[in-house]
């Protein structure tokens, strides 16, 4: 069906357009102008803003923890549907449904679940099957498990830890890799309290910067497109900017991930040793081209943090707000799932909240600085339109300014951050720039020949109401959504990479399976026939 | 072939799933128990429930909710059966039931641990607290108290000697309570274990309070044993399709969860429900109320009820008739079984779409 969008403001940075314009789509893809051509359904854009559907590269949506969060706080969906946001993450999409909703309201097409434990990607999968309308995927984690601690240790070759990521990709249909706390989880298991990036892992005899350096040279060999997720070691902590630091340094000039920098953010200035370090961490990211970071905002209200950064989890369990949390001792990272509640009156929070934007606004290239709140640990998905509208308005930010802890902005460099991000910038932000950083060619733009995933919203001046709801949204060149409501709930796919492996590694994973475990390695994976839906996975090309 | 019976005589499998698909039309609180189903059932079930205005109840759900009540209002440190296998070089196990929720326990966890910094197994101290007239402990085990009923006691006072409090006198002697401290101290991974079927849950959450208070100084964590009936599996799907676990009512415009309200024994007994949907694929499991409501029953060819069903439509059993996605004990998580013995038997997913098929139009609007 030949379908027009006429008049819109096309802002489109993967193809250098700012301009007023027509869309046409055909067949699930964007089409080159069709001059002369009657269009079976047009739709007026006239005066709006038209991108390409939105992707979020790091938002726990599915698997064994955000599940355990769901189990963990019944009363905070407790209640009538037709309840006013008073009931705390009433509107954070709770059930898988809503999820998808929720976000294609907003105008996003494409959500990575980042932090999927092999073990875990069937129940993962099966849940992001139930999660409508969005195309999503998922990170599988590496980095505590026995098998690759093993390699490192027995100093195996780069091509058997290149084939088991492979095989790990293949088995859990993943997107890309990601470290948690590379060690942690396991020196957690003997006990260890804190862990650094020079730390070792008492039973391998590995630290954690040779697992991460060993899985970012395994990733990129490989030629998977995205480059090794890093969530690195002390999150949270003061003084946390400078293991971010070195974590940089580590990458040696190859590409590397950071995830939810926000949480790095820490010096140790000031009267309570508690400060932003952002200024300093902004500039190692400007400097380091070969470094991509998420910012992992924070943003007030109730939320509940969920990570597999089991060991920091544990420390953190203590602060839960409220006073109860699950810890999971699992096979390799293990998992932690803690409420809490970010309170505007409380310095630390508050400092936490500046950091963040000070990163969005002191990273000069929106093309790797990437939006995100690491749904839900630094605030619900749901609170994207709010800080969209903070970046693009400094008099918005003083007035926040204004009513937080004036010691707490005092040790951040926030106040005198004058930019403000344009459409353009936004639209690099969270839609060419992480199709790019994922590897997909088809999305993120407006080009003919890419999935017609496209957002049309009201050029209100009030930018989170213009963020909230769009007043179009298109999924493969079907209308989704009209005016924030979902006019139609089809499923998407999940997004996978298969790199080539050696089937020798099959053989052996299957045997180490059996020994280790005492069971089939069938057991791990996803099959086609689990999931449920026509045509569930859609491969992504690797680079070679 | 498949078989089917209309209040206890055969009938063709549409005619079954039509009759069934009308009754729950008619019915005016409708419930679907049982849920002894693998993943793909227990989606379509709860799907099925949502569009009726159903509750949900598991068969197991009271010592499931047991343990997911501590969690949820106190907080868990949680492992997995194969974790402790490996690595666990002391065990404390508490109170009855554990064997009979898993048979397998004492092979696969009173010998030697698997992992060890020197990758030789080591001995594995296994203490059992309270086990009542237990079989199945061996002499690698030591039993520390004998009457279940003592347990509630000997853990407070246990909880307190390990954070060195006075306490008052209990069964168990003080010295052998201190040594059994001194080994829990001195774990390098401990592991709590026990069966909620068994315990209450001021008990489990003081069991869990006891992990809490070890990890202070050393790793232990705890192990809930879970129950059968793919119960583990079918709370998941619950939870990400709705956001609660089961004993949840869909009868509104909003998911209801109440652990008392939507018990289904109390909503059987009450008169509260005219008709359930009962589900017990893996097995021939009786439903556990007293009553007869009408029933349309998901269950064994040769299950036997005490009353006949209205409509009883016979199911394969997972994993064994067809291929299944279930909860996986030893590694915690949901995995993919191959069918052992592949039959024309029918799944309970397949049997609820059938039924699904036959509904009258209109989901239930409020």
């Amino acid at each position: 069906m030949l379908t027009r969008i006429v008049g819109g403001r096309i802002i489109d940075p993967a193809n250098g357009r700012d301009e007023i314009g027509d869309i046409w789509m055909n067949d699930g893809r964007i089409v080159e102008a069709q001059v002369g051509a009657q269009a079976d359904a047009s739709y007026d854009a006239i005066g709006k803003i038209v991108m390409a559907g939105a992707i979020d590269i790091h938002s726990h949506i599915a698997g064994w923890s955000v599940n355990t969060a769901r189990l963990l706080l019944p009363e905070f969906r407790l209640g009538s549907a037709p309840r006013p946001g008073a009931t705390p993450l009433s509107s954070a999409g709770w059930p898988a449904f809503e999820i998808g909703c929720l976000y294609a309201a907003m105008g996003f097409t494409t959500v990575i679940e980042p932090a999927v434990s092999p073990h875990y990607a069937l129940h993962a999968h099966l849940e992001l099957a139930d999660i409508p309308i969005i195309d999503k995927a998922t990170l599988a984690v590496l980095g505590n498990d026995d098998f690759l601690l093993g390699l490192i240790r027995g100093k195996e070759s780069a091509t058997a830890v290149r084939d088991y990521v492979a095989w790990t990709l293949a088995a859990t249909r993943s997107l890309g890799i990601k470290v948690i706390n590379a060690g942690g989880s396991a020196a957690f298991k003997e006990n260890a309290r804190e862990f650094s990036l020079d730390d070792v892992v008492p039973s391998y005899g590995v630290s954690s910067r040779e697992i991460v350096k060993t899985l970012q040279r395994a990733v990129a060999d490989l030629g998977v497109p995205h480059p090794l997720h890093v969530h690195c070691n002390n999150l949270g902590i003061a003084g946390s900017a400078d293991t971010a630091l070195a974590t940089i340094a580590a990458a040696d000039g190859l590409p590397l991930h950071l995830a939810h920098l926000q949480f790095y953010g820490y010096g140790r200035e000031g009267g309570r040793g508690f400060s932003s370090a952002a200024a300093r961490l902004a500039e190692a990211v400007n400097a380091a081209k070969n470094v991509t970071i998420d910012v992992g905002q924070v943003m007030f209200g109730q939320t509940v943090t969920v990570s597999l950064d089991v060991l920091r989890q544990f420390k953190a369990r203590n602060q839960a707000r409220p006073r109860k949390w699950a810890i999971l001792d699992g096979d390799a990272n293990g998992a932690g799932i803690v409420p809490y509640d970010y309170r505007s009156a409380d310095f630390y929070n508050a400092v936490q909240w500046a950091v963040g934007m000070e990163l969005f606004l002191l990273i000069d290239d929106p093309w790797r600085v990437f939006f995100t709140t690491d749904h839900p640990n630094g605030a619900p998905f749901t609170t994207y339109p709010e800080i969209m509208a903070l970046l693009m308005s400094r008099d918005l930010r003083a007035q926040w300014v204004a009513t937080l802890p004036a010691d707490a902005m005092a040790v951040t460099t926030l106040p005198a951050i004058g930019r403000e991000y344009s459409l353009l910038e936004i639209a690099a932000m969270t839609r060419a720039a992480p199709a790019r950083l994922l590897g997909l060619r088809d999305r993120g733009h407006l080009g003919a020949g890419a999935i017609a995933d496209v957002a049309v919203y009201e050029d209100a001046p009030d930018r989170a109401k213009m963020f909230r709801s769009a007043a179009l949204v298109f999924k493969n060149g079907a209308l989704v959504v009209r005016d924030g409501i979902p006019t139609q709930t089809d499923f998407g796919c999940a997004l996978e990479v298969q790199p080539e492996r050696d089937c020798a590694m099959d053989r052996r994973m299957k045997a180490y399976y059996e020994e280790r475990y005492g069971l089939s390695d069938d057991l791990i994976k996803v099959p086609d026939h689990a999931i449920g839906r026509p045509e569930p996975f859609e491969l992504v090309p690797c680079k070679r | 072939m498949v078989q089917a019976w209309i209040d206890g005589m055969p009938a063709a499998l549409s005619t079954a799933t039509a009759a069934a698909a009308r009754l729950l039309d008619a019915s005016r609180q409708p419930l679907v128990a049982g849920l002894g189903t693998d993943i793909a059932g227990a989606r379509a079930a709860v799907a099925l429930a949502q569009r009726i205005g159903a509750c949900v109840d598991h068969m197991n759900a009271d010592a499931l909710l047991r343990d997911l009540d501590v969690m949820r209002e106190a907080g868990a440190m949680l492992t997995t059966p194969n974790e402790t296998r490996m690595r666990a070089d002391t065990l404390l196990l508490g109170g009855p039931g554990l064997i009979e929720a898993w048979s397998e326990l004492p092979r696969h966890l009173f010998g030697p641990t698997s992992v060890a910094d020197d990758r030789r197994g080591t001995e594995r101290r296994v203490f059992w607290l309270c086990p009542g007239r237990q079989t199945g402990a061996d002499d690698k085990v030591t039993v520390i108290g004998r009457d279940s009923g003592e347990l509630p006691a000997v853990l407070a006072v246990l909880r307190a000697r390990i954070k060195g409090h006075p306490t008052g006198e209990v069964s168990v002697s003080v010295q052998l309570l201190d040594e059994l401290v001194g080994a829990l101290k001195t774990a390098r991974f401990g592991v709590a274990a026990w069966s909620a079927a068994a315990l209450d849950a001021l008990t489990i959450e003081m069991l869990c309070g006891i992990v809490n208070d070890l990890n202070a100084t050393t790793r232990f964590s705890g192990l809930p044993l879970a129950p059968s009936d793919n119960a583990m599996g079918v709370l998941q799907v619950c939870a990400w399709m709705t956001g609660f676990p089961m004993r949840t009512g869909f009868g509104r415009a909003y998911p209801d969860h109440d652990r008392w309200q939507y018990g289904a024994a109390r909503l059987v007994e009450s008169g509260e429900t005219d008709c359930v949907l009962w589900i017990s694929a893996y097995r021939a499991a009786p439903p556990q109320w007293h009553g007869d409501p009408q029933m349309i029953a998901l269950a064994p060819a040769d299950a036997r009820f005490p009353r006949s069903p209205r409509v009883h439509i016979a199911v394969g059993a997972p994993g064994r008739d067809h291929d299944s996605i279930e909860h996986c004990a030893m590694i915690g998580t949901l995995a993919a079984v191959t069918a052992t013995h592949r039959s024309e038997a029918l799944s309970v997913a397949d049997a609820i779409t059938s039924i699904v098929a036959h509904l009258s139009a209109e989901p239930l609007s409020c």
